[in-house]
Formats: structure tokens, C-alpha cells, sequence
């Protein structure tokens, strides 16, 4: 049988190289698929977690509140996904590199 | 023919296309594979989400998330171009923090090991995930969809802004 814990162990593993690739690079949009690594195994965490039946006896809805939390996660990393594209292309645009050691010549 | 332990069987095979798929993301040279091997990503990540039960999660999941925001990106970088690595200190800091994460919540899993999860017909009710969005959560779908809105606004004027402007 499945376990938990053992599903939990993706999202870990997952966790762990997506904030390696944040640390370690300097490229935005590289920056960002590193942050979808990490939103994916949020979101694995998050479904996994709401599957526990600690109280489902009693409440039979808590599965269904994960996944509409997912939903609306989902929804929102698009979103997410449009602004940093769009301001990535920008600063493209104008500085002809994505570097974002060079985003500090931003400051007002 | 009944296959003992299927589900475990497709939970390793995806889990390990999963792990695979993510390092590629972030190693990659090519920045058009690493967002090819994102949307790999999110494709096993949807049949985990079956594997636990949410058949409706993982629809959504490979319909926006796959279907739109990664082919986004993927069709976005082909106009960009590719920036250095970090410096050489900042790579080992981000190794020494990943190890630290890894140390650190491999303990916290391997002191809750009997944490089991229900098959996944018990889970997949629609109806009741339907009910608990439009009623419990109406206010933070109007939001969302809002922001979907904001950005597709916000995506079409920063594509037609003339550079220097």
C-alpha cells in the first residue's frame, strides 16, 4: 500500500533541487522554471498532506478543500508565469541580457 | 489480469521521471529542454495526482498548467538568450543549503511513518469539490480570476510597448 511518506519523499527531493537551481543561477527565466520545480512539489505536498485521513471520519470534505486549494494554486502560477515571461522579454528588450545581477541598475 | 501492486509500480516509474525531469530543468544547458523537460514535469506530476485520487486536480493541471503557462514559456525563451551561472561561492552556498533541506526534512518524514493514505476512490468526488469551491472558496476564484485577467491585460501592453518608450 502507498503511504504517505513516501509521497511526501518526491516532493522533497523535488523541493530541494528547485531551490538549488534559485540559488545557483543568475538567469531570470531559468530562475523561474527553478520556482515551478518548487511549485510542483508544493502542490504534490499539498494534495498528499489533504489525502491524510487524520479527521475524514468526521469531515468527508477535507480532501475536496486541498484540491480546490490546488485549483486555485494552479490558476495563479499561471498567472505568475505570464507577468515574469512578460517582464523577462522586457528587460530583454532594453538591456539585451537577462541577468539578474544586472536587475540592481533597476533601483529608483 | 490483475496486476499486484500496480499502483506502486506507477508511482516509482513516475516518481523517478519526476526527480529526472527536474534535475534537467535546472542543469540543462538549453533553456528550450529545460522548459520541454518542465512540462514532462508537470505530465507526471498530474498522474501522481491520479495515483492519489484527484482525477479533476490533474485534468486542470495538465490543461493550464502544461497546456498553457509551460508551452507559454517554452515558445517565450526562444527569443531570449542564455546568462552566466552564479559565482563559484554562491554555488556552494546553494549545495550547502540544499543538503541542509534535504538533511532536515528527511528526519521530519522518518519520525511520521505511519501516516497512510485512503484508496482513491474515497477521494475523487466531484460533486463535493465542486460544492466546496463555489461555495466555501467563491471569493478567492474571483480573485484568481482576476489575476488571470490583470495578467493577460498586462502581457498584451508589455508585448506592443516599443522599446525606449
Amino acid at each position: 500500500m502507498l503511504t504517505a511518506t513516501m509521497f511526501l519523499s518526491i516532493p522533497l527531493i523535488m523541493l530541494a533541487i528547485g531551490i538549488y537551481g534559485l540559488v545557483s543561477r543568475r538567469n531570470m527565466v531559468r530562475m523561474l522554471l527553478s520556482a515551478e520545480v518548487i511549485f510542483n512539489a508544493a502542490l504534490l505536498a499539498l494534495l498528499t498532506l489533504s489525502s491524510i485521513p487524520l479527521y475524514a471520519a468526521t469531515q468527508l470534505d477535507k480532501p475536496a478543500i486541498g484540491g480546490t486549494i490546488a485549483l486555485l494554486a494552479i490558476g495563479i502560477a499561471a498567472a505568475e508565469i505570464g507577468v515574469a515571461i512578460s517582464i523577462a522579454i522586457l528587460l530583454f528588450q532594453i538591456k539585451q541580457h537577462i541577468d539578474v545581477y544586472e536587475l540592481k541598475k533597476f533601483r529608483g | 489480469m490483475n496486476i499486484p501492486n500496480l499502483d506502486l509500480i506507477l508511482f516509482i516509474t513516475f516518481g523517478i521521471i519526476a526527480i529526472i525531469s527536474s534535475i534537467i530543468v535546472v542543469e540543462h544547458r538549453s533553456l528550450v529542454y529545460a522548459a520541454s523537460f518542465l512540462a514532462i514535469l508537470g505530465i507526471t506530476n498530474a498522474a501522481l495526482f491520479i495515483l492519489l485520487g484527484y482525477a479533476l486536480v490533474a485534468l486542470f493541471h495538465l490543461a493550464v498548467y502544461v497546456g498553457a503557462a509551460v508551452t507559454f514559456i517554452l515558445f517565450s525563451i526562444t527569443m531570449l538568450k542564455e546568462a552566466p551561472l552564479a559565482d563559484r561561492p554562491t554555488r556552494i552556498l546553494a549545495t550547502i543549503v540544499t543538503i541542509l533541506i534535504l538533511i532536515t526534512f528527511t528526519l521530519i518524514l522518518l519520525t511520521n511513518t505511519n501516516l497512510n493514505i485512503p484508496a482513491p476512490s474515497l477521494i475523487a468526488n466531484y460533486k463535493v469539490l465542486a460544492t466546496t469551491l463555489v461555495t466555501k472558496f467563491w471569493f478567492p476564484l474571483i480573485i484568481a480570476a482576476l489575476a488571470l485577467i490583470v495578467t493577460l491585460i498586462e502581457a498584451i501592453t508589455l508585448a506592443r510597448r516599443e522599446v525606449g518608450t
